[in-house]
């Protein structure tokens, strides 16, 4: 949340206090109720009405919306800056496939249930992350950011060496995820409504859940005693540690943190992909996952979802429409390719959302927002607790 | 037992001598201010018991624990609360925010407990709101509970870092140039509320003041620092009419009447020219 947004709705406030603030902010939060019911059930049927098409795209916006919240409780809410975020999303993707698959003449695989696989790829994840953090504790923003440039190269040398592992260039195949009650793949057959719903279609509801549970952790988390040391961390170090907070600790916290959210990304990914493939999580992943939060909002699990969904579906959107727009080729023809085309559209964005958007693409729908509010009840702006004072 | 002991304090940084050699001491519920020209060495000295920098040579004790050696947010957990000569807060948080995390020592929610918000962590969350809020009212800032703090005077913030500070429930204060850059109105203020939160809450307070009047006023003992070194050591009053203290403040050359450091003629700025070619 903005900070401005955060300070309108405090969490838990007794009655006695402030009656004219609380009905601003109950004024404030009413519509985002039914907002949230009736954006909850457009996303529950979304495959129900789209093609697989822009279900694979709608879930990788989700699984980049996880990994980017994670990169926003470290670079944004924290000032830690990472450049090894793909890295992250890496382990959490081989892990899985080699916590899931059984060993064959060339690959080695645990073939252990695929729920137990899942998880261990994500705490595989954070321990990557805990083996890093005694650097990630002492570095302070950029010189982390250039010190984690160093997982994204080992990160692709093991990749590709590894072959045993990882299988090496052509990468591996991701094993479906089998939960109690549903195999997320698309045999056996499951309709609903009269809808055929393949591995796409069940992947896009657990998707769904996991980016919920992730929002919220986060949140939480952003909201309460944790948030508020990172964030002081990032304003202001020295405050913070006179003030008690342990810094290194809690750099390296937030960083094995972000690490799991990394984690589950990647696992998820490869469950969509349903193929790892190693060029992927190089450093262009992470440049990505940087425009993300920059995009959406720093500092916020709701900055992160919106820049996500930004990044990910603009080079679909620009591959899927590229006949119709001048000075995008088709892929492989020459000219710039759809997705170079979405780089430098981003990469446009991400100027411009520096230049004149501080909070980014949230910041304006909070700034929005509050110009309504204002409009609808200019009234509700007293000066608060004057018989509190002190005389 | 909390009696701030400071002892033979060496601060070196790179051949440069900030503090050297320096001695006080701060009874349990006393007020102490640490005066001097600019660049004597308070705000190292500061650094140095907040544990932000490293001592050189010395020992600084306090509630049983040697505090040279330990991490800054060790020290504060012993109860040992600060605030800066500049500000710092976090500009876009909200005030009660701010505070709130003057509440960290006292509070123990993870990020597990935080994240899942585990009940423990939600009646931890109100009842130090709670108390927040008391100690904003305190200082006279609840007025100011939701807004972002980067948006409220400079007087106001000023309130807000000594009430986050207070937040930390310290049985030691210190206190960098309180009122520095206020108005009449507001230093009136901020010295009603230190008053008050020395005679309320009982604890020691430590004050590096250059307003004169403030110091003299509040304080009960005052230790002089120039170059690092102490200069002088005791009540207000007899700090004032010590001869090196106005040699430090207002050059050689001068007397000055007693209980009043005014300028006379030279300013303090030659005097520390004066005092540094002395050196050379």
């Amino acid at each position: 949340m903005s900070d401005a947004a955060q300070a309108r709705q405090p969490s838990a406030k007794p009655a006695s206090s402030k009656p004219a603030s609380s009905n601003r902010s109950a004024a404030l939060r009413r519509p985002s109720v039914p907002l949230a019911v009736v954006g909850a059930a457009v996303l529950l049927a979304f495959p129900f009405y789209l093609d697989s098409f822009w279900l694979q795209t709608g879930l990788f916006a989700i699984s980049a919306a996880i990994g980017a919240i994670g990169l926003n409780l470290l670079t944004g809410a924290t000032g830690q800056l990472s450049m090894g975020h793909a890295f992250f999303l890496a382990v959490g993707a081989y892990g899985y496939v080699f916590l899931a698959a059984d060993s064959d003449t060339k690959l080695t695989g645990l073939g252990l249930p695929t729920p137990v696989a899942f998880a261990g790829a994500v705490v595989m994840a954070g321990i990557a992350g805990g083996l890093f953090s005694p650097i990630a504790g002492r570095l302070r923003g950029t010189y982390l950011g250039i010190a984690s440039l160093a997982l994204i190269f080992i990160g692709q040398h093991v990749l590709f060496n590894a072959e045993s592992v990882t299988g090496g260039f052509n990468g591996r195949n991701v094993p479906p995820l089998e939960l109690p009650g549903i195999v997320f793949d698309d045999s056996p057959e499951l309709v609903v409504f009269n809808v055929p719903l393949g591995a796409l279609e069940r992947l896009w509801f657990l998707g769904l859940v996991l980016l919920a549970l992730a929002a919220w952790l986060a949140r939480g988390v952003l909201r309460g005693r944790p948030g508020r040391a990172l964030n002081t961390i990032r304003d202001h170090e020295v405050a913070a540690s006179v003030m008690g907070v342990p810094v290194a600790r809690y750099r390296a916290g937030v960083f094995v943190l972000s690490s799991m959210y990394a984690g589950t990304a990647g696992a998820l990914l490869a469950l969509i992909f349903r193929r790892t493939v190693p060029e992927y999580f190089g450093m262009f992943l992470s440049l990505d996952y940087l425009a993300m939060i920059v995009i959406g909002g720093l500092g916020t699990a709701a900055g992160a979802v919106i820049g996500a969904i930004f990044v990910s579906l603009l080079p679909q959107l620009l591959t899927r429409y590229s006949d119709g727009l001048p000075l995008v080729a088709a892929p492989g023809s020459g000219g710039v390719s759809p997705a170079e085309a979405s780089r430098i559209l981003y990469g446009a964005a991400v100027v411009a959302v520096v230049l004149f958007l501080p909070g980014g693409l949230l910041g304006l729908w909070t700034r929005l927002r509050m110009v309504v509010t204002a409009r609808r009840a200019p009234r509700t702006l007293p000066r608060l607790e004057k018989e509190e004072q002190p005389a | 037992m909390s009696e701030l002991i400071v002892d033979g304090l060496t601060v070196r940084f790179a051949g440069l001598t900030a503090l050297d050699a320096v001695d006080f001491a701060v009874p349990e519920g006393s007020v102490h201010a640490v005066i001097g020209p600019n660049g004597a060495g308070k705000s190292t000295c500061f650094n140095v018991l907040s544990g932000v920098y490293r001592a050189t040579e010395g020992s600084v004790r306090f509630a049983g624990a040697e505090l040279t050696a330990l991490s800054p947010h060790k020290i504060a957990a012993l109860g040992v609360a600060r605030t800066f000569q500049n500000i710092a807060l976090s500009s876009r948080q909200s005030v009660e925010n701010n505070l709130m995390l003057g509440r960290h020592r006292l509070t123990r929610a993870g990020f597990a407990s935080a994240g899942l918000r585990l009940p423990r962590a939600r009646r931890e969350d109100a009842r130090h709101r709670g108390r927040v809020r008391e100690i904003a009212r305190f200082v006279g800032v609840s007025e100011y509970l939701d807004a972002p703090v980067g948006m409220l005077p400079y007087g106001v913030q000023k309130r807000v870092e000594l009430a986050r500070a207070l937040a930390m429930e310290p049985s030691l204060l210190l206190l960098d140039e309180p009122v520095a850059g206020m108005n009449g109105d507001e230093r009136r203020r901020m010295a009603e509320v230190i008053v008050a939160a020395r005679a309320d809450l009982g604890l020691s307070i430590l004050l590096v003041e250059h307003d004169m009047g403030m110091v003299m006023k509040l304080a009960d003992r005052v230790t002089v620092l120039d170059f690092g070194r102490r200069i002088a050591d005791g009540t207000p009053d007899e700090v004032q009419r010590d001869p090196a203290v106005i040699r430090a403040y207002l050059g050689a050359a001068h007397t000055v009447d007693a209980g009043e450091l005014a300028v006379t003629g030279e300013t303090a700025a030659d005097a520390a020219r004066q005092k540094a070619e002395e050196r050379a």
